[in-house]
């Protein structure tokens, strides 16, 4: 039999946000009109995984390059998926790692781990292999065995594949730690759109318009961003590397904050003719842009759903800005937000059942998420003046930006409002897209 | 006073050449100046031309010889004044209309003169947003002119949001410099 954390571990956050969402309300208001300030929930269970040093003798050259990259990666990246907890190092017993015997296994249980990760590496010419063991060390049974190879100059990649490997395994969710977030950094009066590793590391431009280039979206292995490189703001599209770039001409103004469908074949995006903006829907790969909306009032920030079935956007049609639902053929619309006198820029989670957004009532903006079912919202952010969110694709964690002391910077945080990380330093780095 | 009186036909003349060209090219502008005069009419000149008369009494507005100015200089000139908005507005105040009614009485002396009126916001409240309100202001601050009978074809509108401020700290008499339709000549 399997060991299986996953269930436990999936819902442990969500069932966190909604176990705290659900306090009584002291009187009798609408839910959706209250926001549960969450800030330092806690109590889900974390899994206890031992992770000793990758075991590859050698010079203290490779222990450099390769086995304290190797370690220290894995380490953070499981630490960071919010479902484990690395026991202590200094507690691992020295010897052999195979927990096969009764003794070998308490030696481990000894450190407080129920999980045993085990690496060996091996190095040559410029090629590293790694054969990763994990082992159930109650039952002193292997329950995972896999090998990896690949450069010695990017054993990060190797360790950030291993530790999706066992996300996936104990969560049934998909791991991050290959994943991508796009975001616009600010130099010298341009704005250029970049994309980053989940941890902020390998920041790489991806447009060079030396231009205002804002808003970037992804889907379906293309990027949409707004481009001011020809004077009046367009459409343009690229590859998720930055190549391939394509002008979406949609014969309207604006064309601002474009919204690329999970498939890549549609953008919807907010676009004006005489100082009314509206939400409109265009083929990406060109051609008549469709409205979808027909109020005098301002619409904005259009979101496709995951299904590509309904489009969340902004409009200020009661006077200030809220955030609606449709459908993706302009029927059907819905207003979601209540509370507060500010929400905009939602976005959905990849199951559809929650989004985050901007929200404000007095001062600061903050990331609120909402349960989609229920109305009931929590605000996951208390410091700064924070923007953008988007879910990363297991539905646990948020990305946003955040400005603080005159800087904005990259931060993620999970849903229920913890484990907050800066990703980001130096130039602005605004409005993150974490790719799906 | 000689020198002004030319100055003044010269732009007089021009305004008269350069409606039916803005017209048929509506981008372009006569770039050749005192050559473009209309052609004489064939009445022999039989009595000595009169005394040039005494230029108009100064009015609150000026007609500015722009001639010899290249895009660039009319700007910073400061010709065209901007219009200014209240937080989240993007309706016209008092002072804004009455700065937009000075400028339509210059863009009706200088015919031939193109413009693009920015919108711009202060840096409270998201992008998006921001984006859609500046666009509204440029509207709003064209649709003004065009009331004063500017025509529509002589502007464009351009919404930069919060995107390209013209003033960075976080006070509110920086976010007022903000929150205004900028007016760019772009053709003269």
């Amino acid at each position: 039999m399997r060991f299986r954390f996953a269930a436990a571990a999936a819902s442990l956050a969500l069932a966190a946000v909604r176990a705290s969402a659900q306090a009584p309300p002291p009187q009798q208001t609408p839910s959706a009109d209250e926001i549960q300030i969450v800030i330092k929930g806690g109590g889900e269970r974390r899994l206890a995984v031992a992770v000793p040093t990758l075991y590859a003798p050698g010079t203290a050259a490779l222990q450099a390059k390769v086995v304290d990259p190797f370690t220290g990666t894995l380490r953070s990246d499981l630490e960071y998926a919010g479902s484990f907890a690395i026991a202590d190092p200094a507690h691992y017993p020295t010897g052999s790692h195979d927990p096969t015997t009764p003794e070998e296994a308490a030696r481990w249980l000894g450190t407080g781990a129920e999980v045993l990760v085990d690496t060996r590496g091996e190095v040559v010419g410029d090629r590293v292999s790694v054969e990763a063991r994990v082992w159930d060390l109650k039952s002193r049974k292997l329950i995972l065995g896999r090998k990896y190879s690949g450069g010695a100059t990017y054993v990060d990649r190797i360790a950030h594949t291993l530790a999706n490997d066992l996300v996936k395994y104990f969560t049934g969710k998909p791991g991050l730690f290959l994943s991508t977030i796009l975001c616009v950094v600010e130099q010298g009066g341009t704005k250029e759109v970049a994309a980053l590793d989940f941890d902020g590391r390998n920041v790489r431009t991806l447009t060079a318009h030396k231009s205002i280039s804002i808003s970037p979206s992804a889907g379906g292995g293309r990027v949409a961003y707004t481009s001011y490189v020809r004077l009046f703001p367009q459409i343009w599209t690229m590859g998720l590397d930055g190549g391939d770039k394509r002008e979406i001409s949609t014969g309207l103004e604006l064309n601002a904050s474009p919204s690329l469908s999970a498939d890549g074949s549609q953008i919807a995006f907010a676009g004006s003719a005489k100082g009314n903006t509206d939400i409109y829907t265009i083929a990406a790969g060109g051609g008549t842009a469709h409205r979808l909306t027909t109020s005098r009032a301002l619409e904005a920030s259009p979101a496709w759903s995951p299904d590509g079935r309904r489009i969340l956007y902004t409009s200020d049609l009661t006077g200030t800005p809220q955030i609606y639902v449709m459908d993706a053929e302009g029927t059907g619309s819905r207003r979601v937000t209540f509370a507060g006198n500010w929400n905009d820029e939602g976005s959905w989670s990849p199951d559809a059942s929650h989004i985050a957004f901007a929200c404000r009532n007095e001062g600061d903006f903050n990331i609120c998420v909402m349960d989609m079912s229920s109305g009931q919202t929590i605000q996951i952010t208390s410091d700064g003046s924070n923007s953008h969110p988007t879910f990363s694709a297991d539905g646990q964690k948020v990305v946003y930006a955040s400005r603080r002391n005159g800087s904005t910077q990259i931060y993620t945080v999970d849903v229920n409002g913890q484990n907050r990380r800066q990703l980001t330093q130096g130039a602005n780095h605004l409005q993150p897209f974490w790719v799906p | 006073m000689k020198r002004r009186f030319s100055a003044l036909t010269i732009v007089a003349l021009l305004g008269l050449v350069a409606l039916p060209f803005a017209a048929a090219c509506k981008k372009k502008a006569p770039t050749t100046a005192p050559e473009a005069r209309p052609p004489v009419t064939s009445k022999p000149a039989e009595t000595p031309v009169a005394p040039p008369p005494k230029p108009a009494p100064s009015t609150d507005i000026e007609s500015q010889d722009i001639t010899n100015l290249d895009i660039e200089s009319l700007n910073k000139k400061g010709y065209l004044n901007d219009a200014f908005f209240d937080f989240d507005q993007s309706d016209l105040r008092e002072d804004a209309r009455s700065t937009l009614a000075t400028d339509a009485q210059w863009l009706k002396k200088h015919p031939s003169v193109q413009v693009l009126i920015e919108g711009h916001c202060d840096e409270r409240g998201t992008a998006a947003y921001n984006l859609a309100l500046g666009d509204r202001r440029a509207n709003a601050a064209k649709e003004y002119l065009v009331s004063l009978g500017i025509d529509a074809s002589r502007i464009k509108t351009i919404s930069y949001g919060k995107e390209r401020p013209f003033c960075t700290e976080s006070s509110e008499s920086c976010w007022q410099k903000n929150r205004r339709a900028h007016l760019v000549i772009t053709a003269k």
